[in-house]
């Protein structure tokens, strides 16, 4: 039987014990989901580039039959199966409630593009998912009304709504981070698909996928020290991604390479791509690459010379979440 | 400053032309800003929040996004805020909007000091309309409490102009993070300020609000130079900040640098927000707190959040007696007389409204 001897000495002993519990439950948590992502025994990654030079019309207008074409190329790589809906279904199941997390905060220029995410979620109806099972969602109805998204929460068609202010009452702590996070996430999604947008941050280096679940959670804007490090790789590290996160599909249709996350003009460039991964991790690495080369291309430092190497990619792989090391990600193309 | 509508389409709130520009920042190359208001000197792309995540960076120019947009609206005994030396027994008008420069792990009131103002309800409620409500309704001061009124800067400065012309005072319950230029300009409209001091450990402010402590101590000692009348609150919260040597190097820094009659407030701590794993504060530790600083010097010391105990009262510091009785946030005497106890001692405080604010 442990004695102490005060008060004091007893509160300390039990402020040590929550905390070593926490982070018992932290890694029980992370076992949980058939369907997860797993980070196979090898350790090897792969991420699928789909590029269509052909997406853009010479007036600049976006074409959804090549953007449903890429996307199915794109899940038939990383999937390795050669039906389609097969390909789909091999990753989410016909009683899930799928959500659909896009990036539309950067407005209607450089946000998930809504012709891919209704993509998407088309593939998966056609899959056989029922359409009240897909909800494409972000932090607020108001920046997806900006990105061109239609809003809809009646159940007879895909829903597409923000969370606005409908988070958990109580904060979830994972690592550094102490948040509410959105129903959306908690609640309402059996599994996630992730849209994210190839593009520079003005802070953590990069923000492709990991950075897209800040969109998550109630006080993103307390944890953006230290390049979001270690952040955005504690958040996502939470059960309610980690074991949620099925699918990333990254939006390089138009792609920025510099002065993010807000648009500028001069520094996006038409990348014609979306690029597939199941590994959170591998795909953020493989994006962060992608932009430092055009940053070559433009005359500009490579962001560890501008200081914004995304240390959280490294991060994010220590914990497990992914893989980071580029000589274990085989890049494919579709 | 003048309102503007900017981008209609991209405001949260639903007047876009209460938009507002911050007073206090200053503009960047590359459309990035870097806000001047409070220490932590936030350099923020456009688009993007600072860190109390209630103003935007849009095209390069810094705006508030919850200028009169309340989340909160109050009237309290002017006890709750705690001042105990100013205008006793009145009523203070009390706002807030959401957004707060700390992240405490205590915090009290975090859903809306740890919320952005898009997931909070809140009224459109420009600062004349602040100061027309305070008035009928029989408040002396607008209080500007609850979050962290450094963060809406514009706002609590546009009502206490306000408030000033209506006859109605205003005092700022706040952690004192901010820096000493708006301070100073925000002073001249205030008639009183409370600081949370958090704790005397620079690694506590880190650990536990993700603040810093010397530049609350700095705004202390501009309040002072100021002739401002302030009172300072310590939430004691069992084995972080309750440490005897602790107490006492902090109020030794407080009776050498402020002076003995600032009236400081040892207050009790419940569980809540991220700090659910610790009891509330023992009578016995406020107590032992209390005659810390009496030892110290300092003449005005009380515990809060325990109604009905003893050092709930003010004592004049020379004959002892009981000049102000108190029962939480009632006043069940008061006995000073023209700021002065009946043996002639001078009581410092704001006993009454100016008639020039």
């Amino acid at each position: 039987m442990k004695s102490f001897s005060s008060r004091r000495d007893f509160l300390k002993w039990i402020t040590k014990l929550c905390v070593f519990s926490s982070g018992m439950m932290r890694t029980t948590f992370s076992f949980a989901g058939d369907a997860q992502i797993k980070i196979p025994n090898d350790r090897k990654s792969t991420v699928v580039i789909a590029k269509r030079p052909e997406v853009y019309s010479a007036s600049g207008e976006l074409s959804s039959p090549i953007v449903k074409q890429m996307l199915d190329a794109g899940i038939i790589k990383v999937t390795g199966i050669s039906d389609v809906n097969k390909a789909w279904l091999s990753i989410f199941k016909p009683e899930e409630t799928i959500g659909i997390k896009v990036n539309a905060v950067g407005g209607i220029s450089i946000c998930a593009h809504h012709e891919v995410a209704y993509a998407v979620a088309n593939s998966l109806i056609s899959a056989g998912i029922k359409s009240y099972r897909i909800i494409i969602w972000d932090r607020l109805t108001e920046e997806l009304r900006r990105g061109g998204y239609t809003i809809n929460r009646d159940e007879n068609a895909i829903r597409c709504f923000g969370t606005d202010g409908d988070y958990e009452r109580e904060p979830e702590t994972s690592g550094s981070i102490g948040s509410c996070f959105s129903s959306i996430i908690s609640r309402h999604c059996d599994a996630l698909i992730s849209i994210p947008v190839l593009k520079d941050h003005d802070l953590s280096g990069i923000s492709i996928n990991l950075k897209n679940f800040y969109g998550v959670i109630h006080n993103p804007n307390k944890y953006h020290d230290n390049g979001c490090d270690p952040y955005i790789a504690d958040l996502n590290a939470h059960p309610f991604i980690k074991n949620k996160l099925r699918l990333i599909i990254c939006d390089g249709l138009t792609a920025q390479c510099n002065g993010g996350p807000g648009f500028k003009p001069q520094w996006a460039w038409k990348y014609n791509g979306l690029i597939f991964s199941r590994d959170p991790v591998a795909i953020d690495q493989v994006g962060y690459q992608i932009i430092d080369e055009q940053r070559k291309i433009k005359g500009l430092q490579t962001l560890a010379d501008a200081g914004r190497f995304p240390k959280h990619i490294q991060t994010a792989a220590k914990l497990n979440i992914g893989i980071a090391d580029p000589a274990k990600i085989t890049t494919v193309l579709a | 400053m003048q309102a503007v509508n900017l981008f209609p389409h991209r405001a949260y709130a639903a007047e876009p032309e209460q938009l507002k520009e911050v007073m206090f920042y200053k503009k960047l190359p590359d459309l990035k800003v870097e806000c001047e208001i409070c220490p932590k000197k936030c350099k923020i792309a456009d688009l993007e929040r600072g860190y109390c995540g209630n103003k935007e960076n849009r095209g390069g120019t810094y705006y508030t996004l919850i200028h009169s947009r309340p989340c909160a609206v109050h009237t309290d005994p002017i006890e709750k805020k705690p001042l105990f030396h100013c205008l006793p027994s009145s009523l203070a008008f009390s706002i807030a909007t959401a957004g707060c420069n700390f992240e405490c792990r205590f915090c009290q009131n975090w859903n809306i000091a740890q919320y952005r103002p898009e997931q909070v309800e809140s009224t459109f409620m420009p600062p004349a309309r602040i100061a027309q409500m305070a008035k009928e309704q029989d408040c002396q001061t607008i209080a500007y409490t609850y979050s962290e009124p450094v963060v809406f800067y514009e706002y609590m400065y546009d009502c206490a102009v306000e408030g000033k012309k209506a006859g109605v005072g205003s005092v700022m319950i706040s952690n004192g993070f901010i820096n000493e230029e708006p301070l100073r300009k925000l002073s001249k409209q205030l008639l009183a300020v409370k600081i949370d001091l958090k704790s005397f450990s620079n690694k506590f402010y880190k650990d536990y609000c993700s603040g810093e402590l010397a530049p609350v101590l700095k705004s202390l000692q501009v309040l002072k130079e100021l002739v401002m009348w302030f009172e300072i609150v310590v939430l004691v919260i069992p084995t972080l900040n309750d440490s005897p040597a602790e107490i006492k190097e902090m109020v030794s820094w407080i009776q050498k640098n402020l002076g003995p009659d600032v009236p400081l407030h040892f207050t009790r701590f419940h569980p809540m927000y991220k700090i659910k794993n610790l009891p509330p504060t023992s009578v016995s530790t406020l107590e032992t707190c209390h005659k810390i600083a009496k030892e110290a010097g300092l003449h005005y010391v009380y515990i809060g959040n325990v109604p009905g105990h003893p050092t709930e009262n003010t004592y004049c510091p020379r004959c002892n007696k009981i000049l102000i009785q108190r029962m939480g946030y009632a006043i069940m005497k008061n006995e000073i007389k023209d700021g002065k106890c009946s043996c002639g001692q001078s009581i410092p405080g704001v006993w009454k409204l100016p008639m020039k604010l």
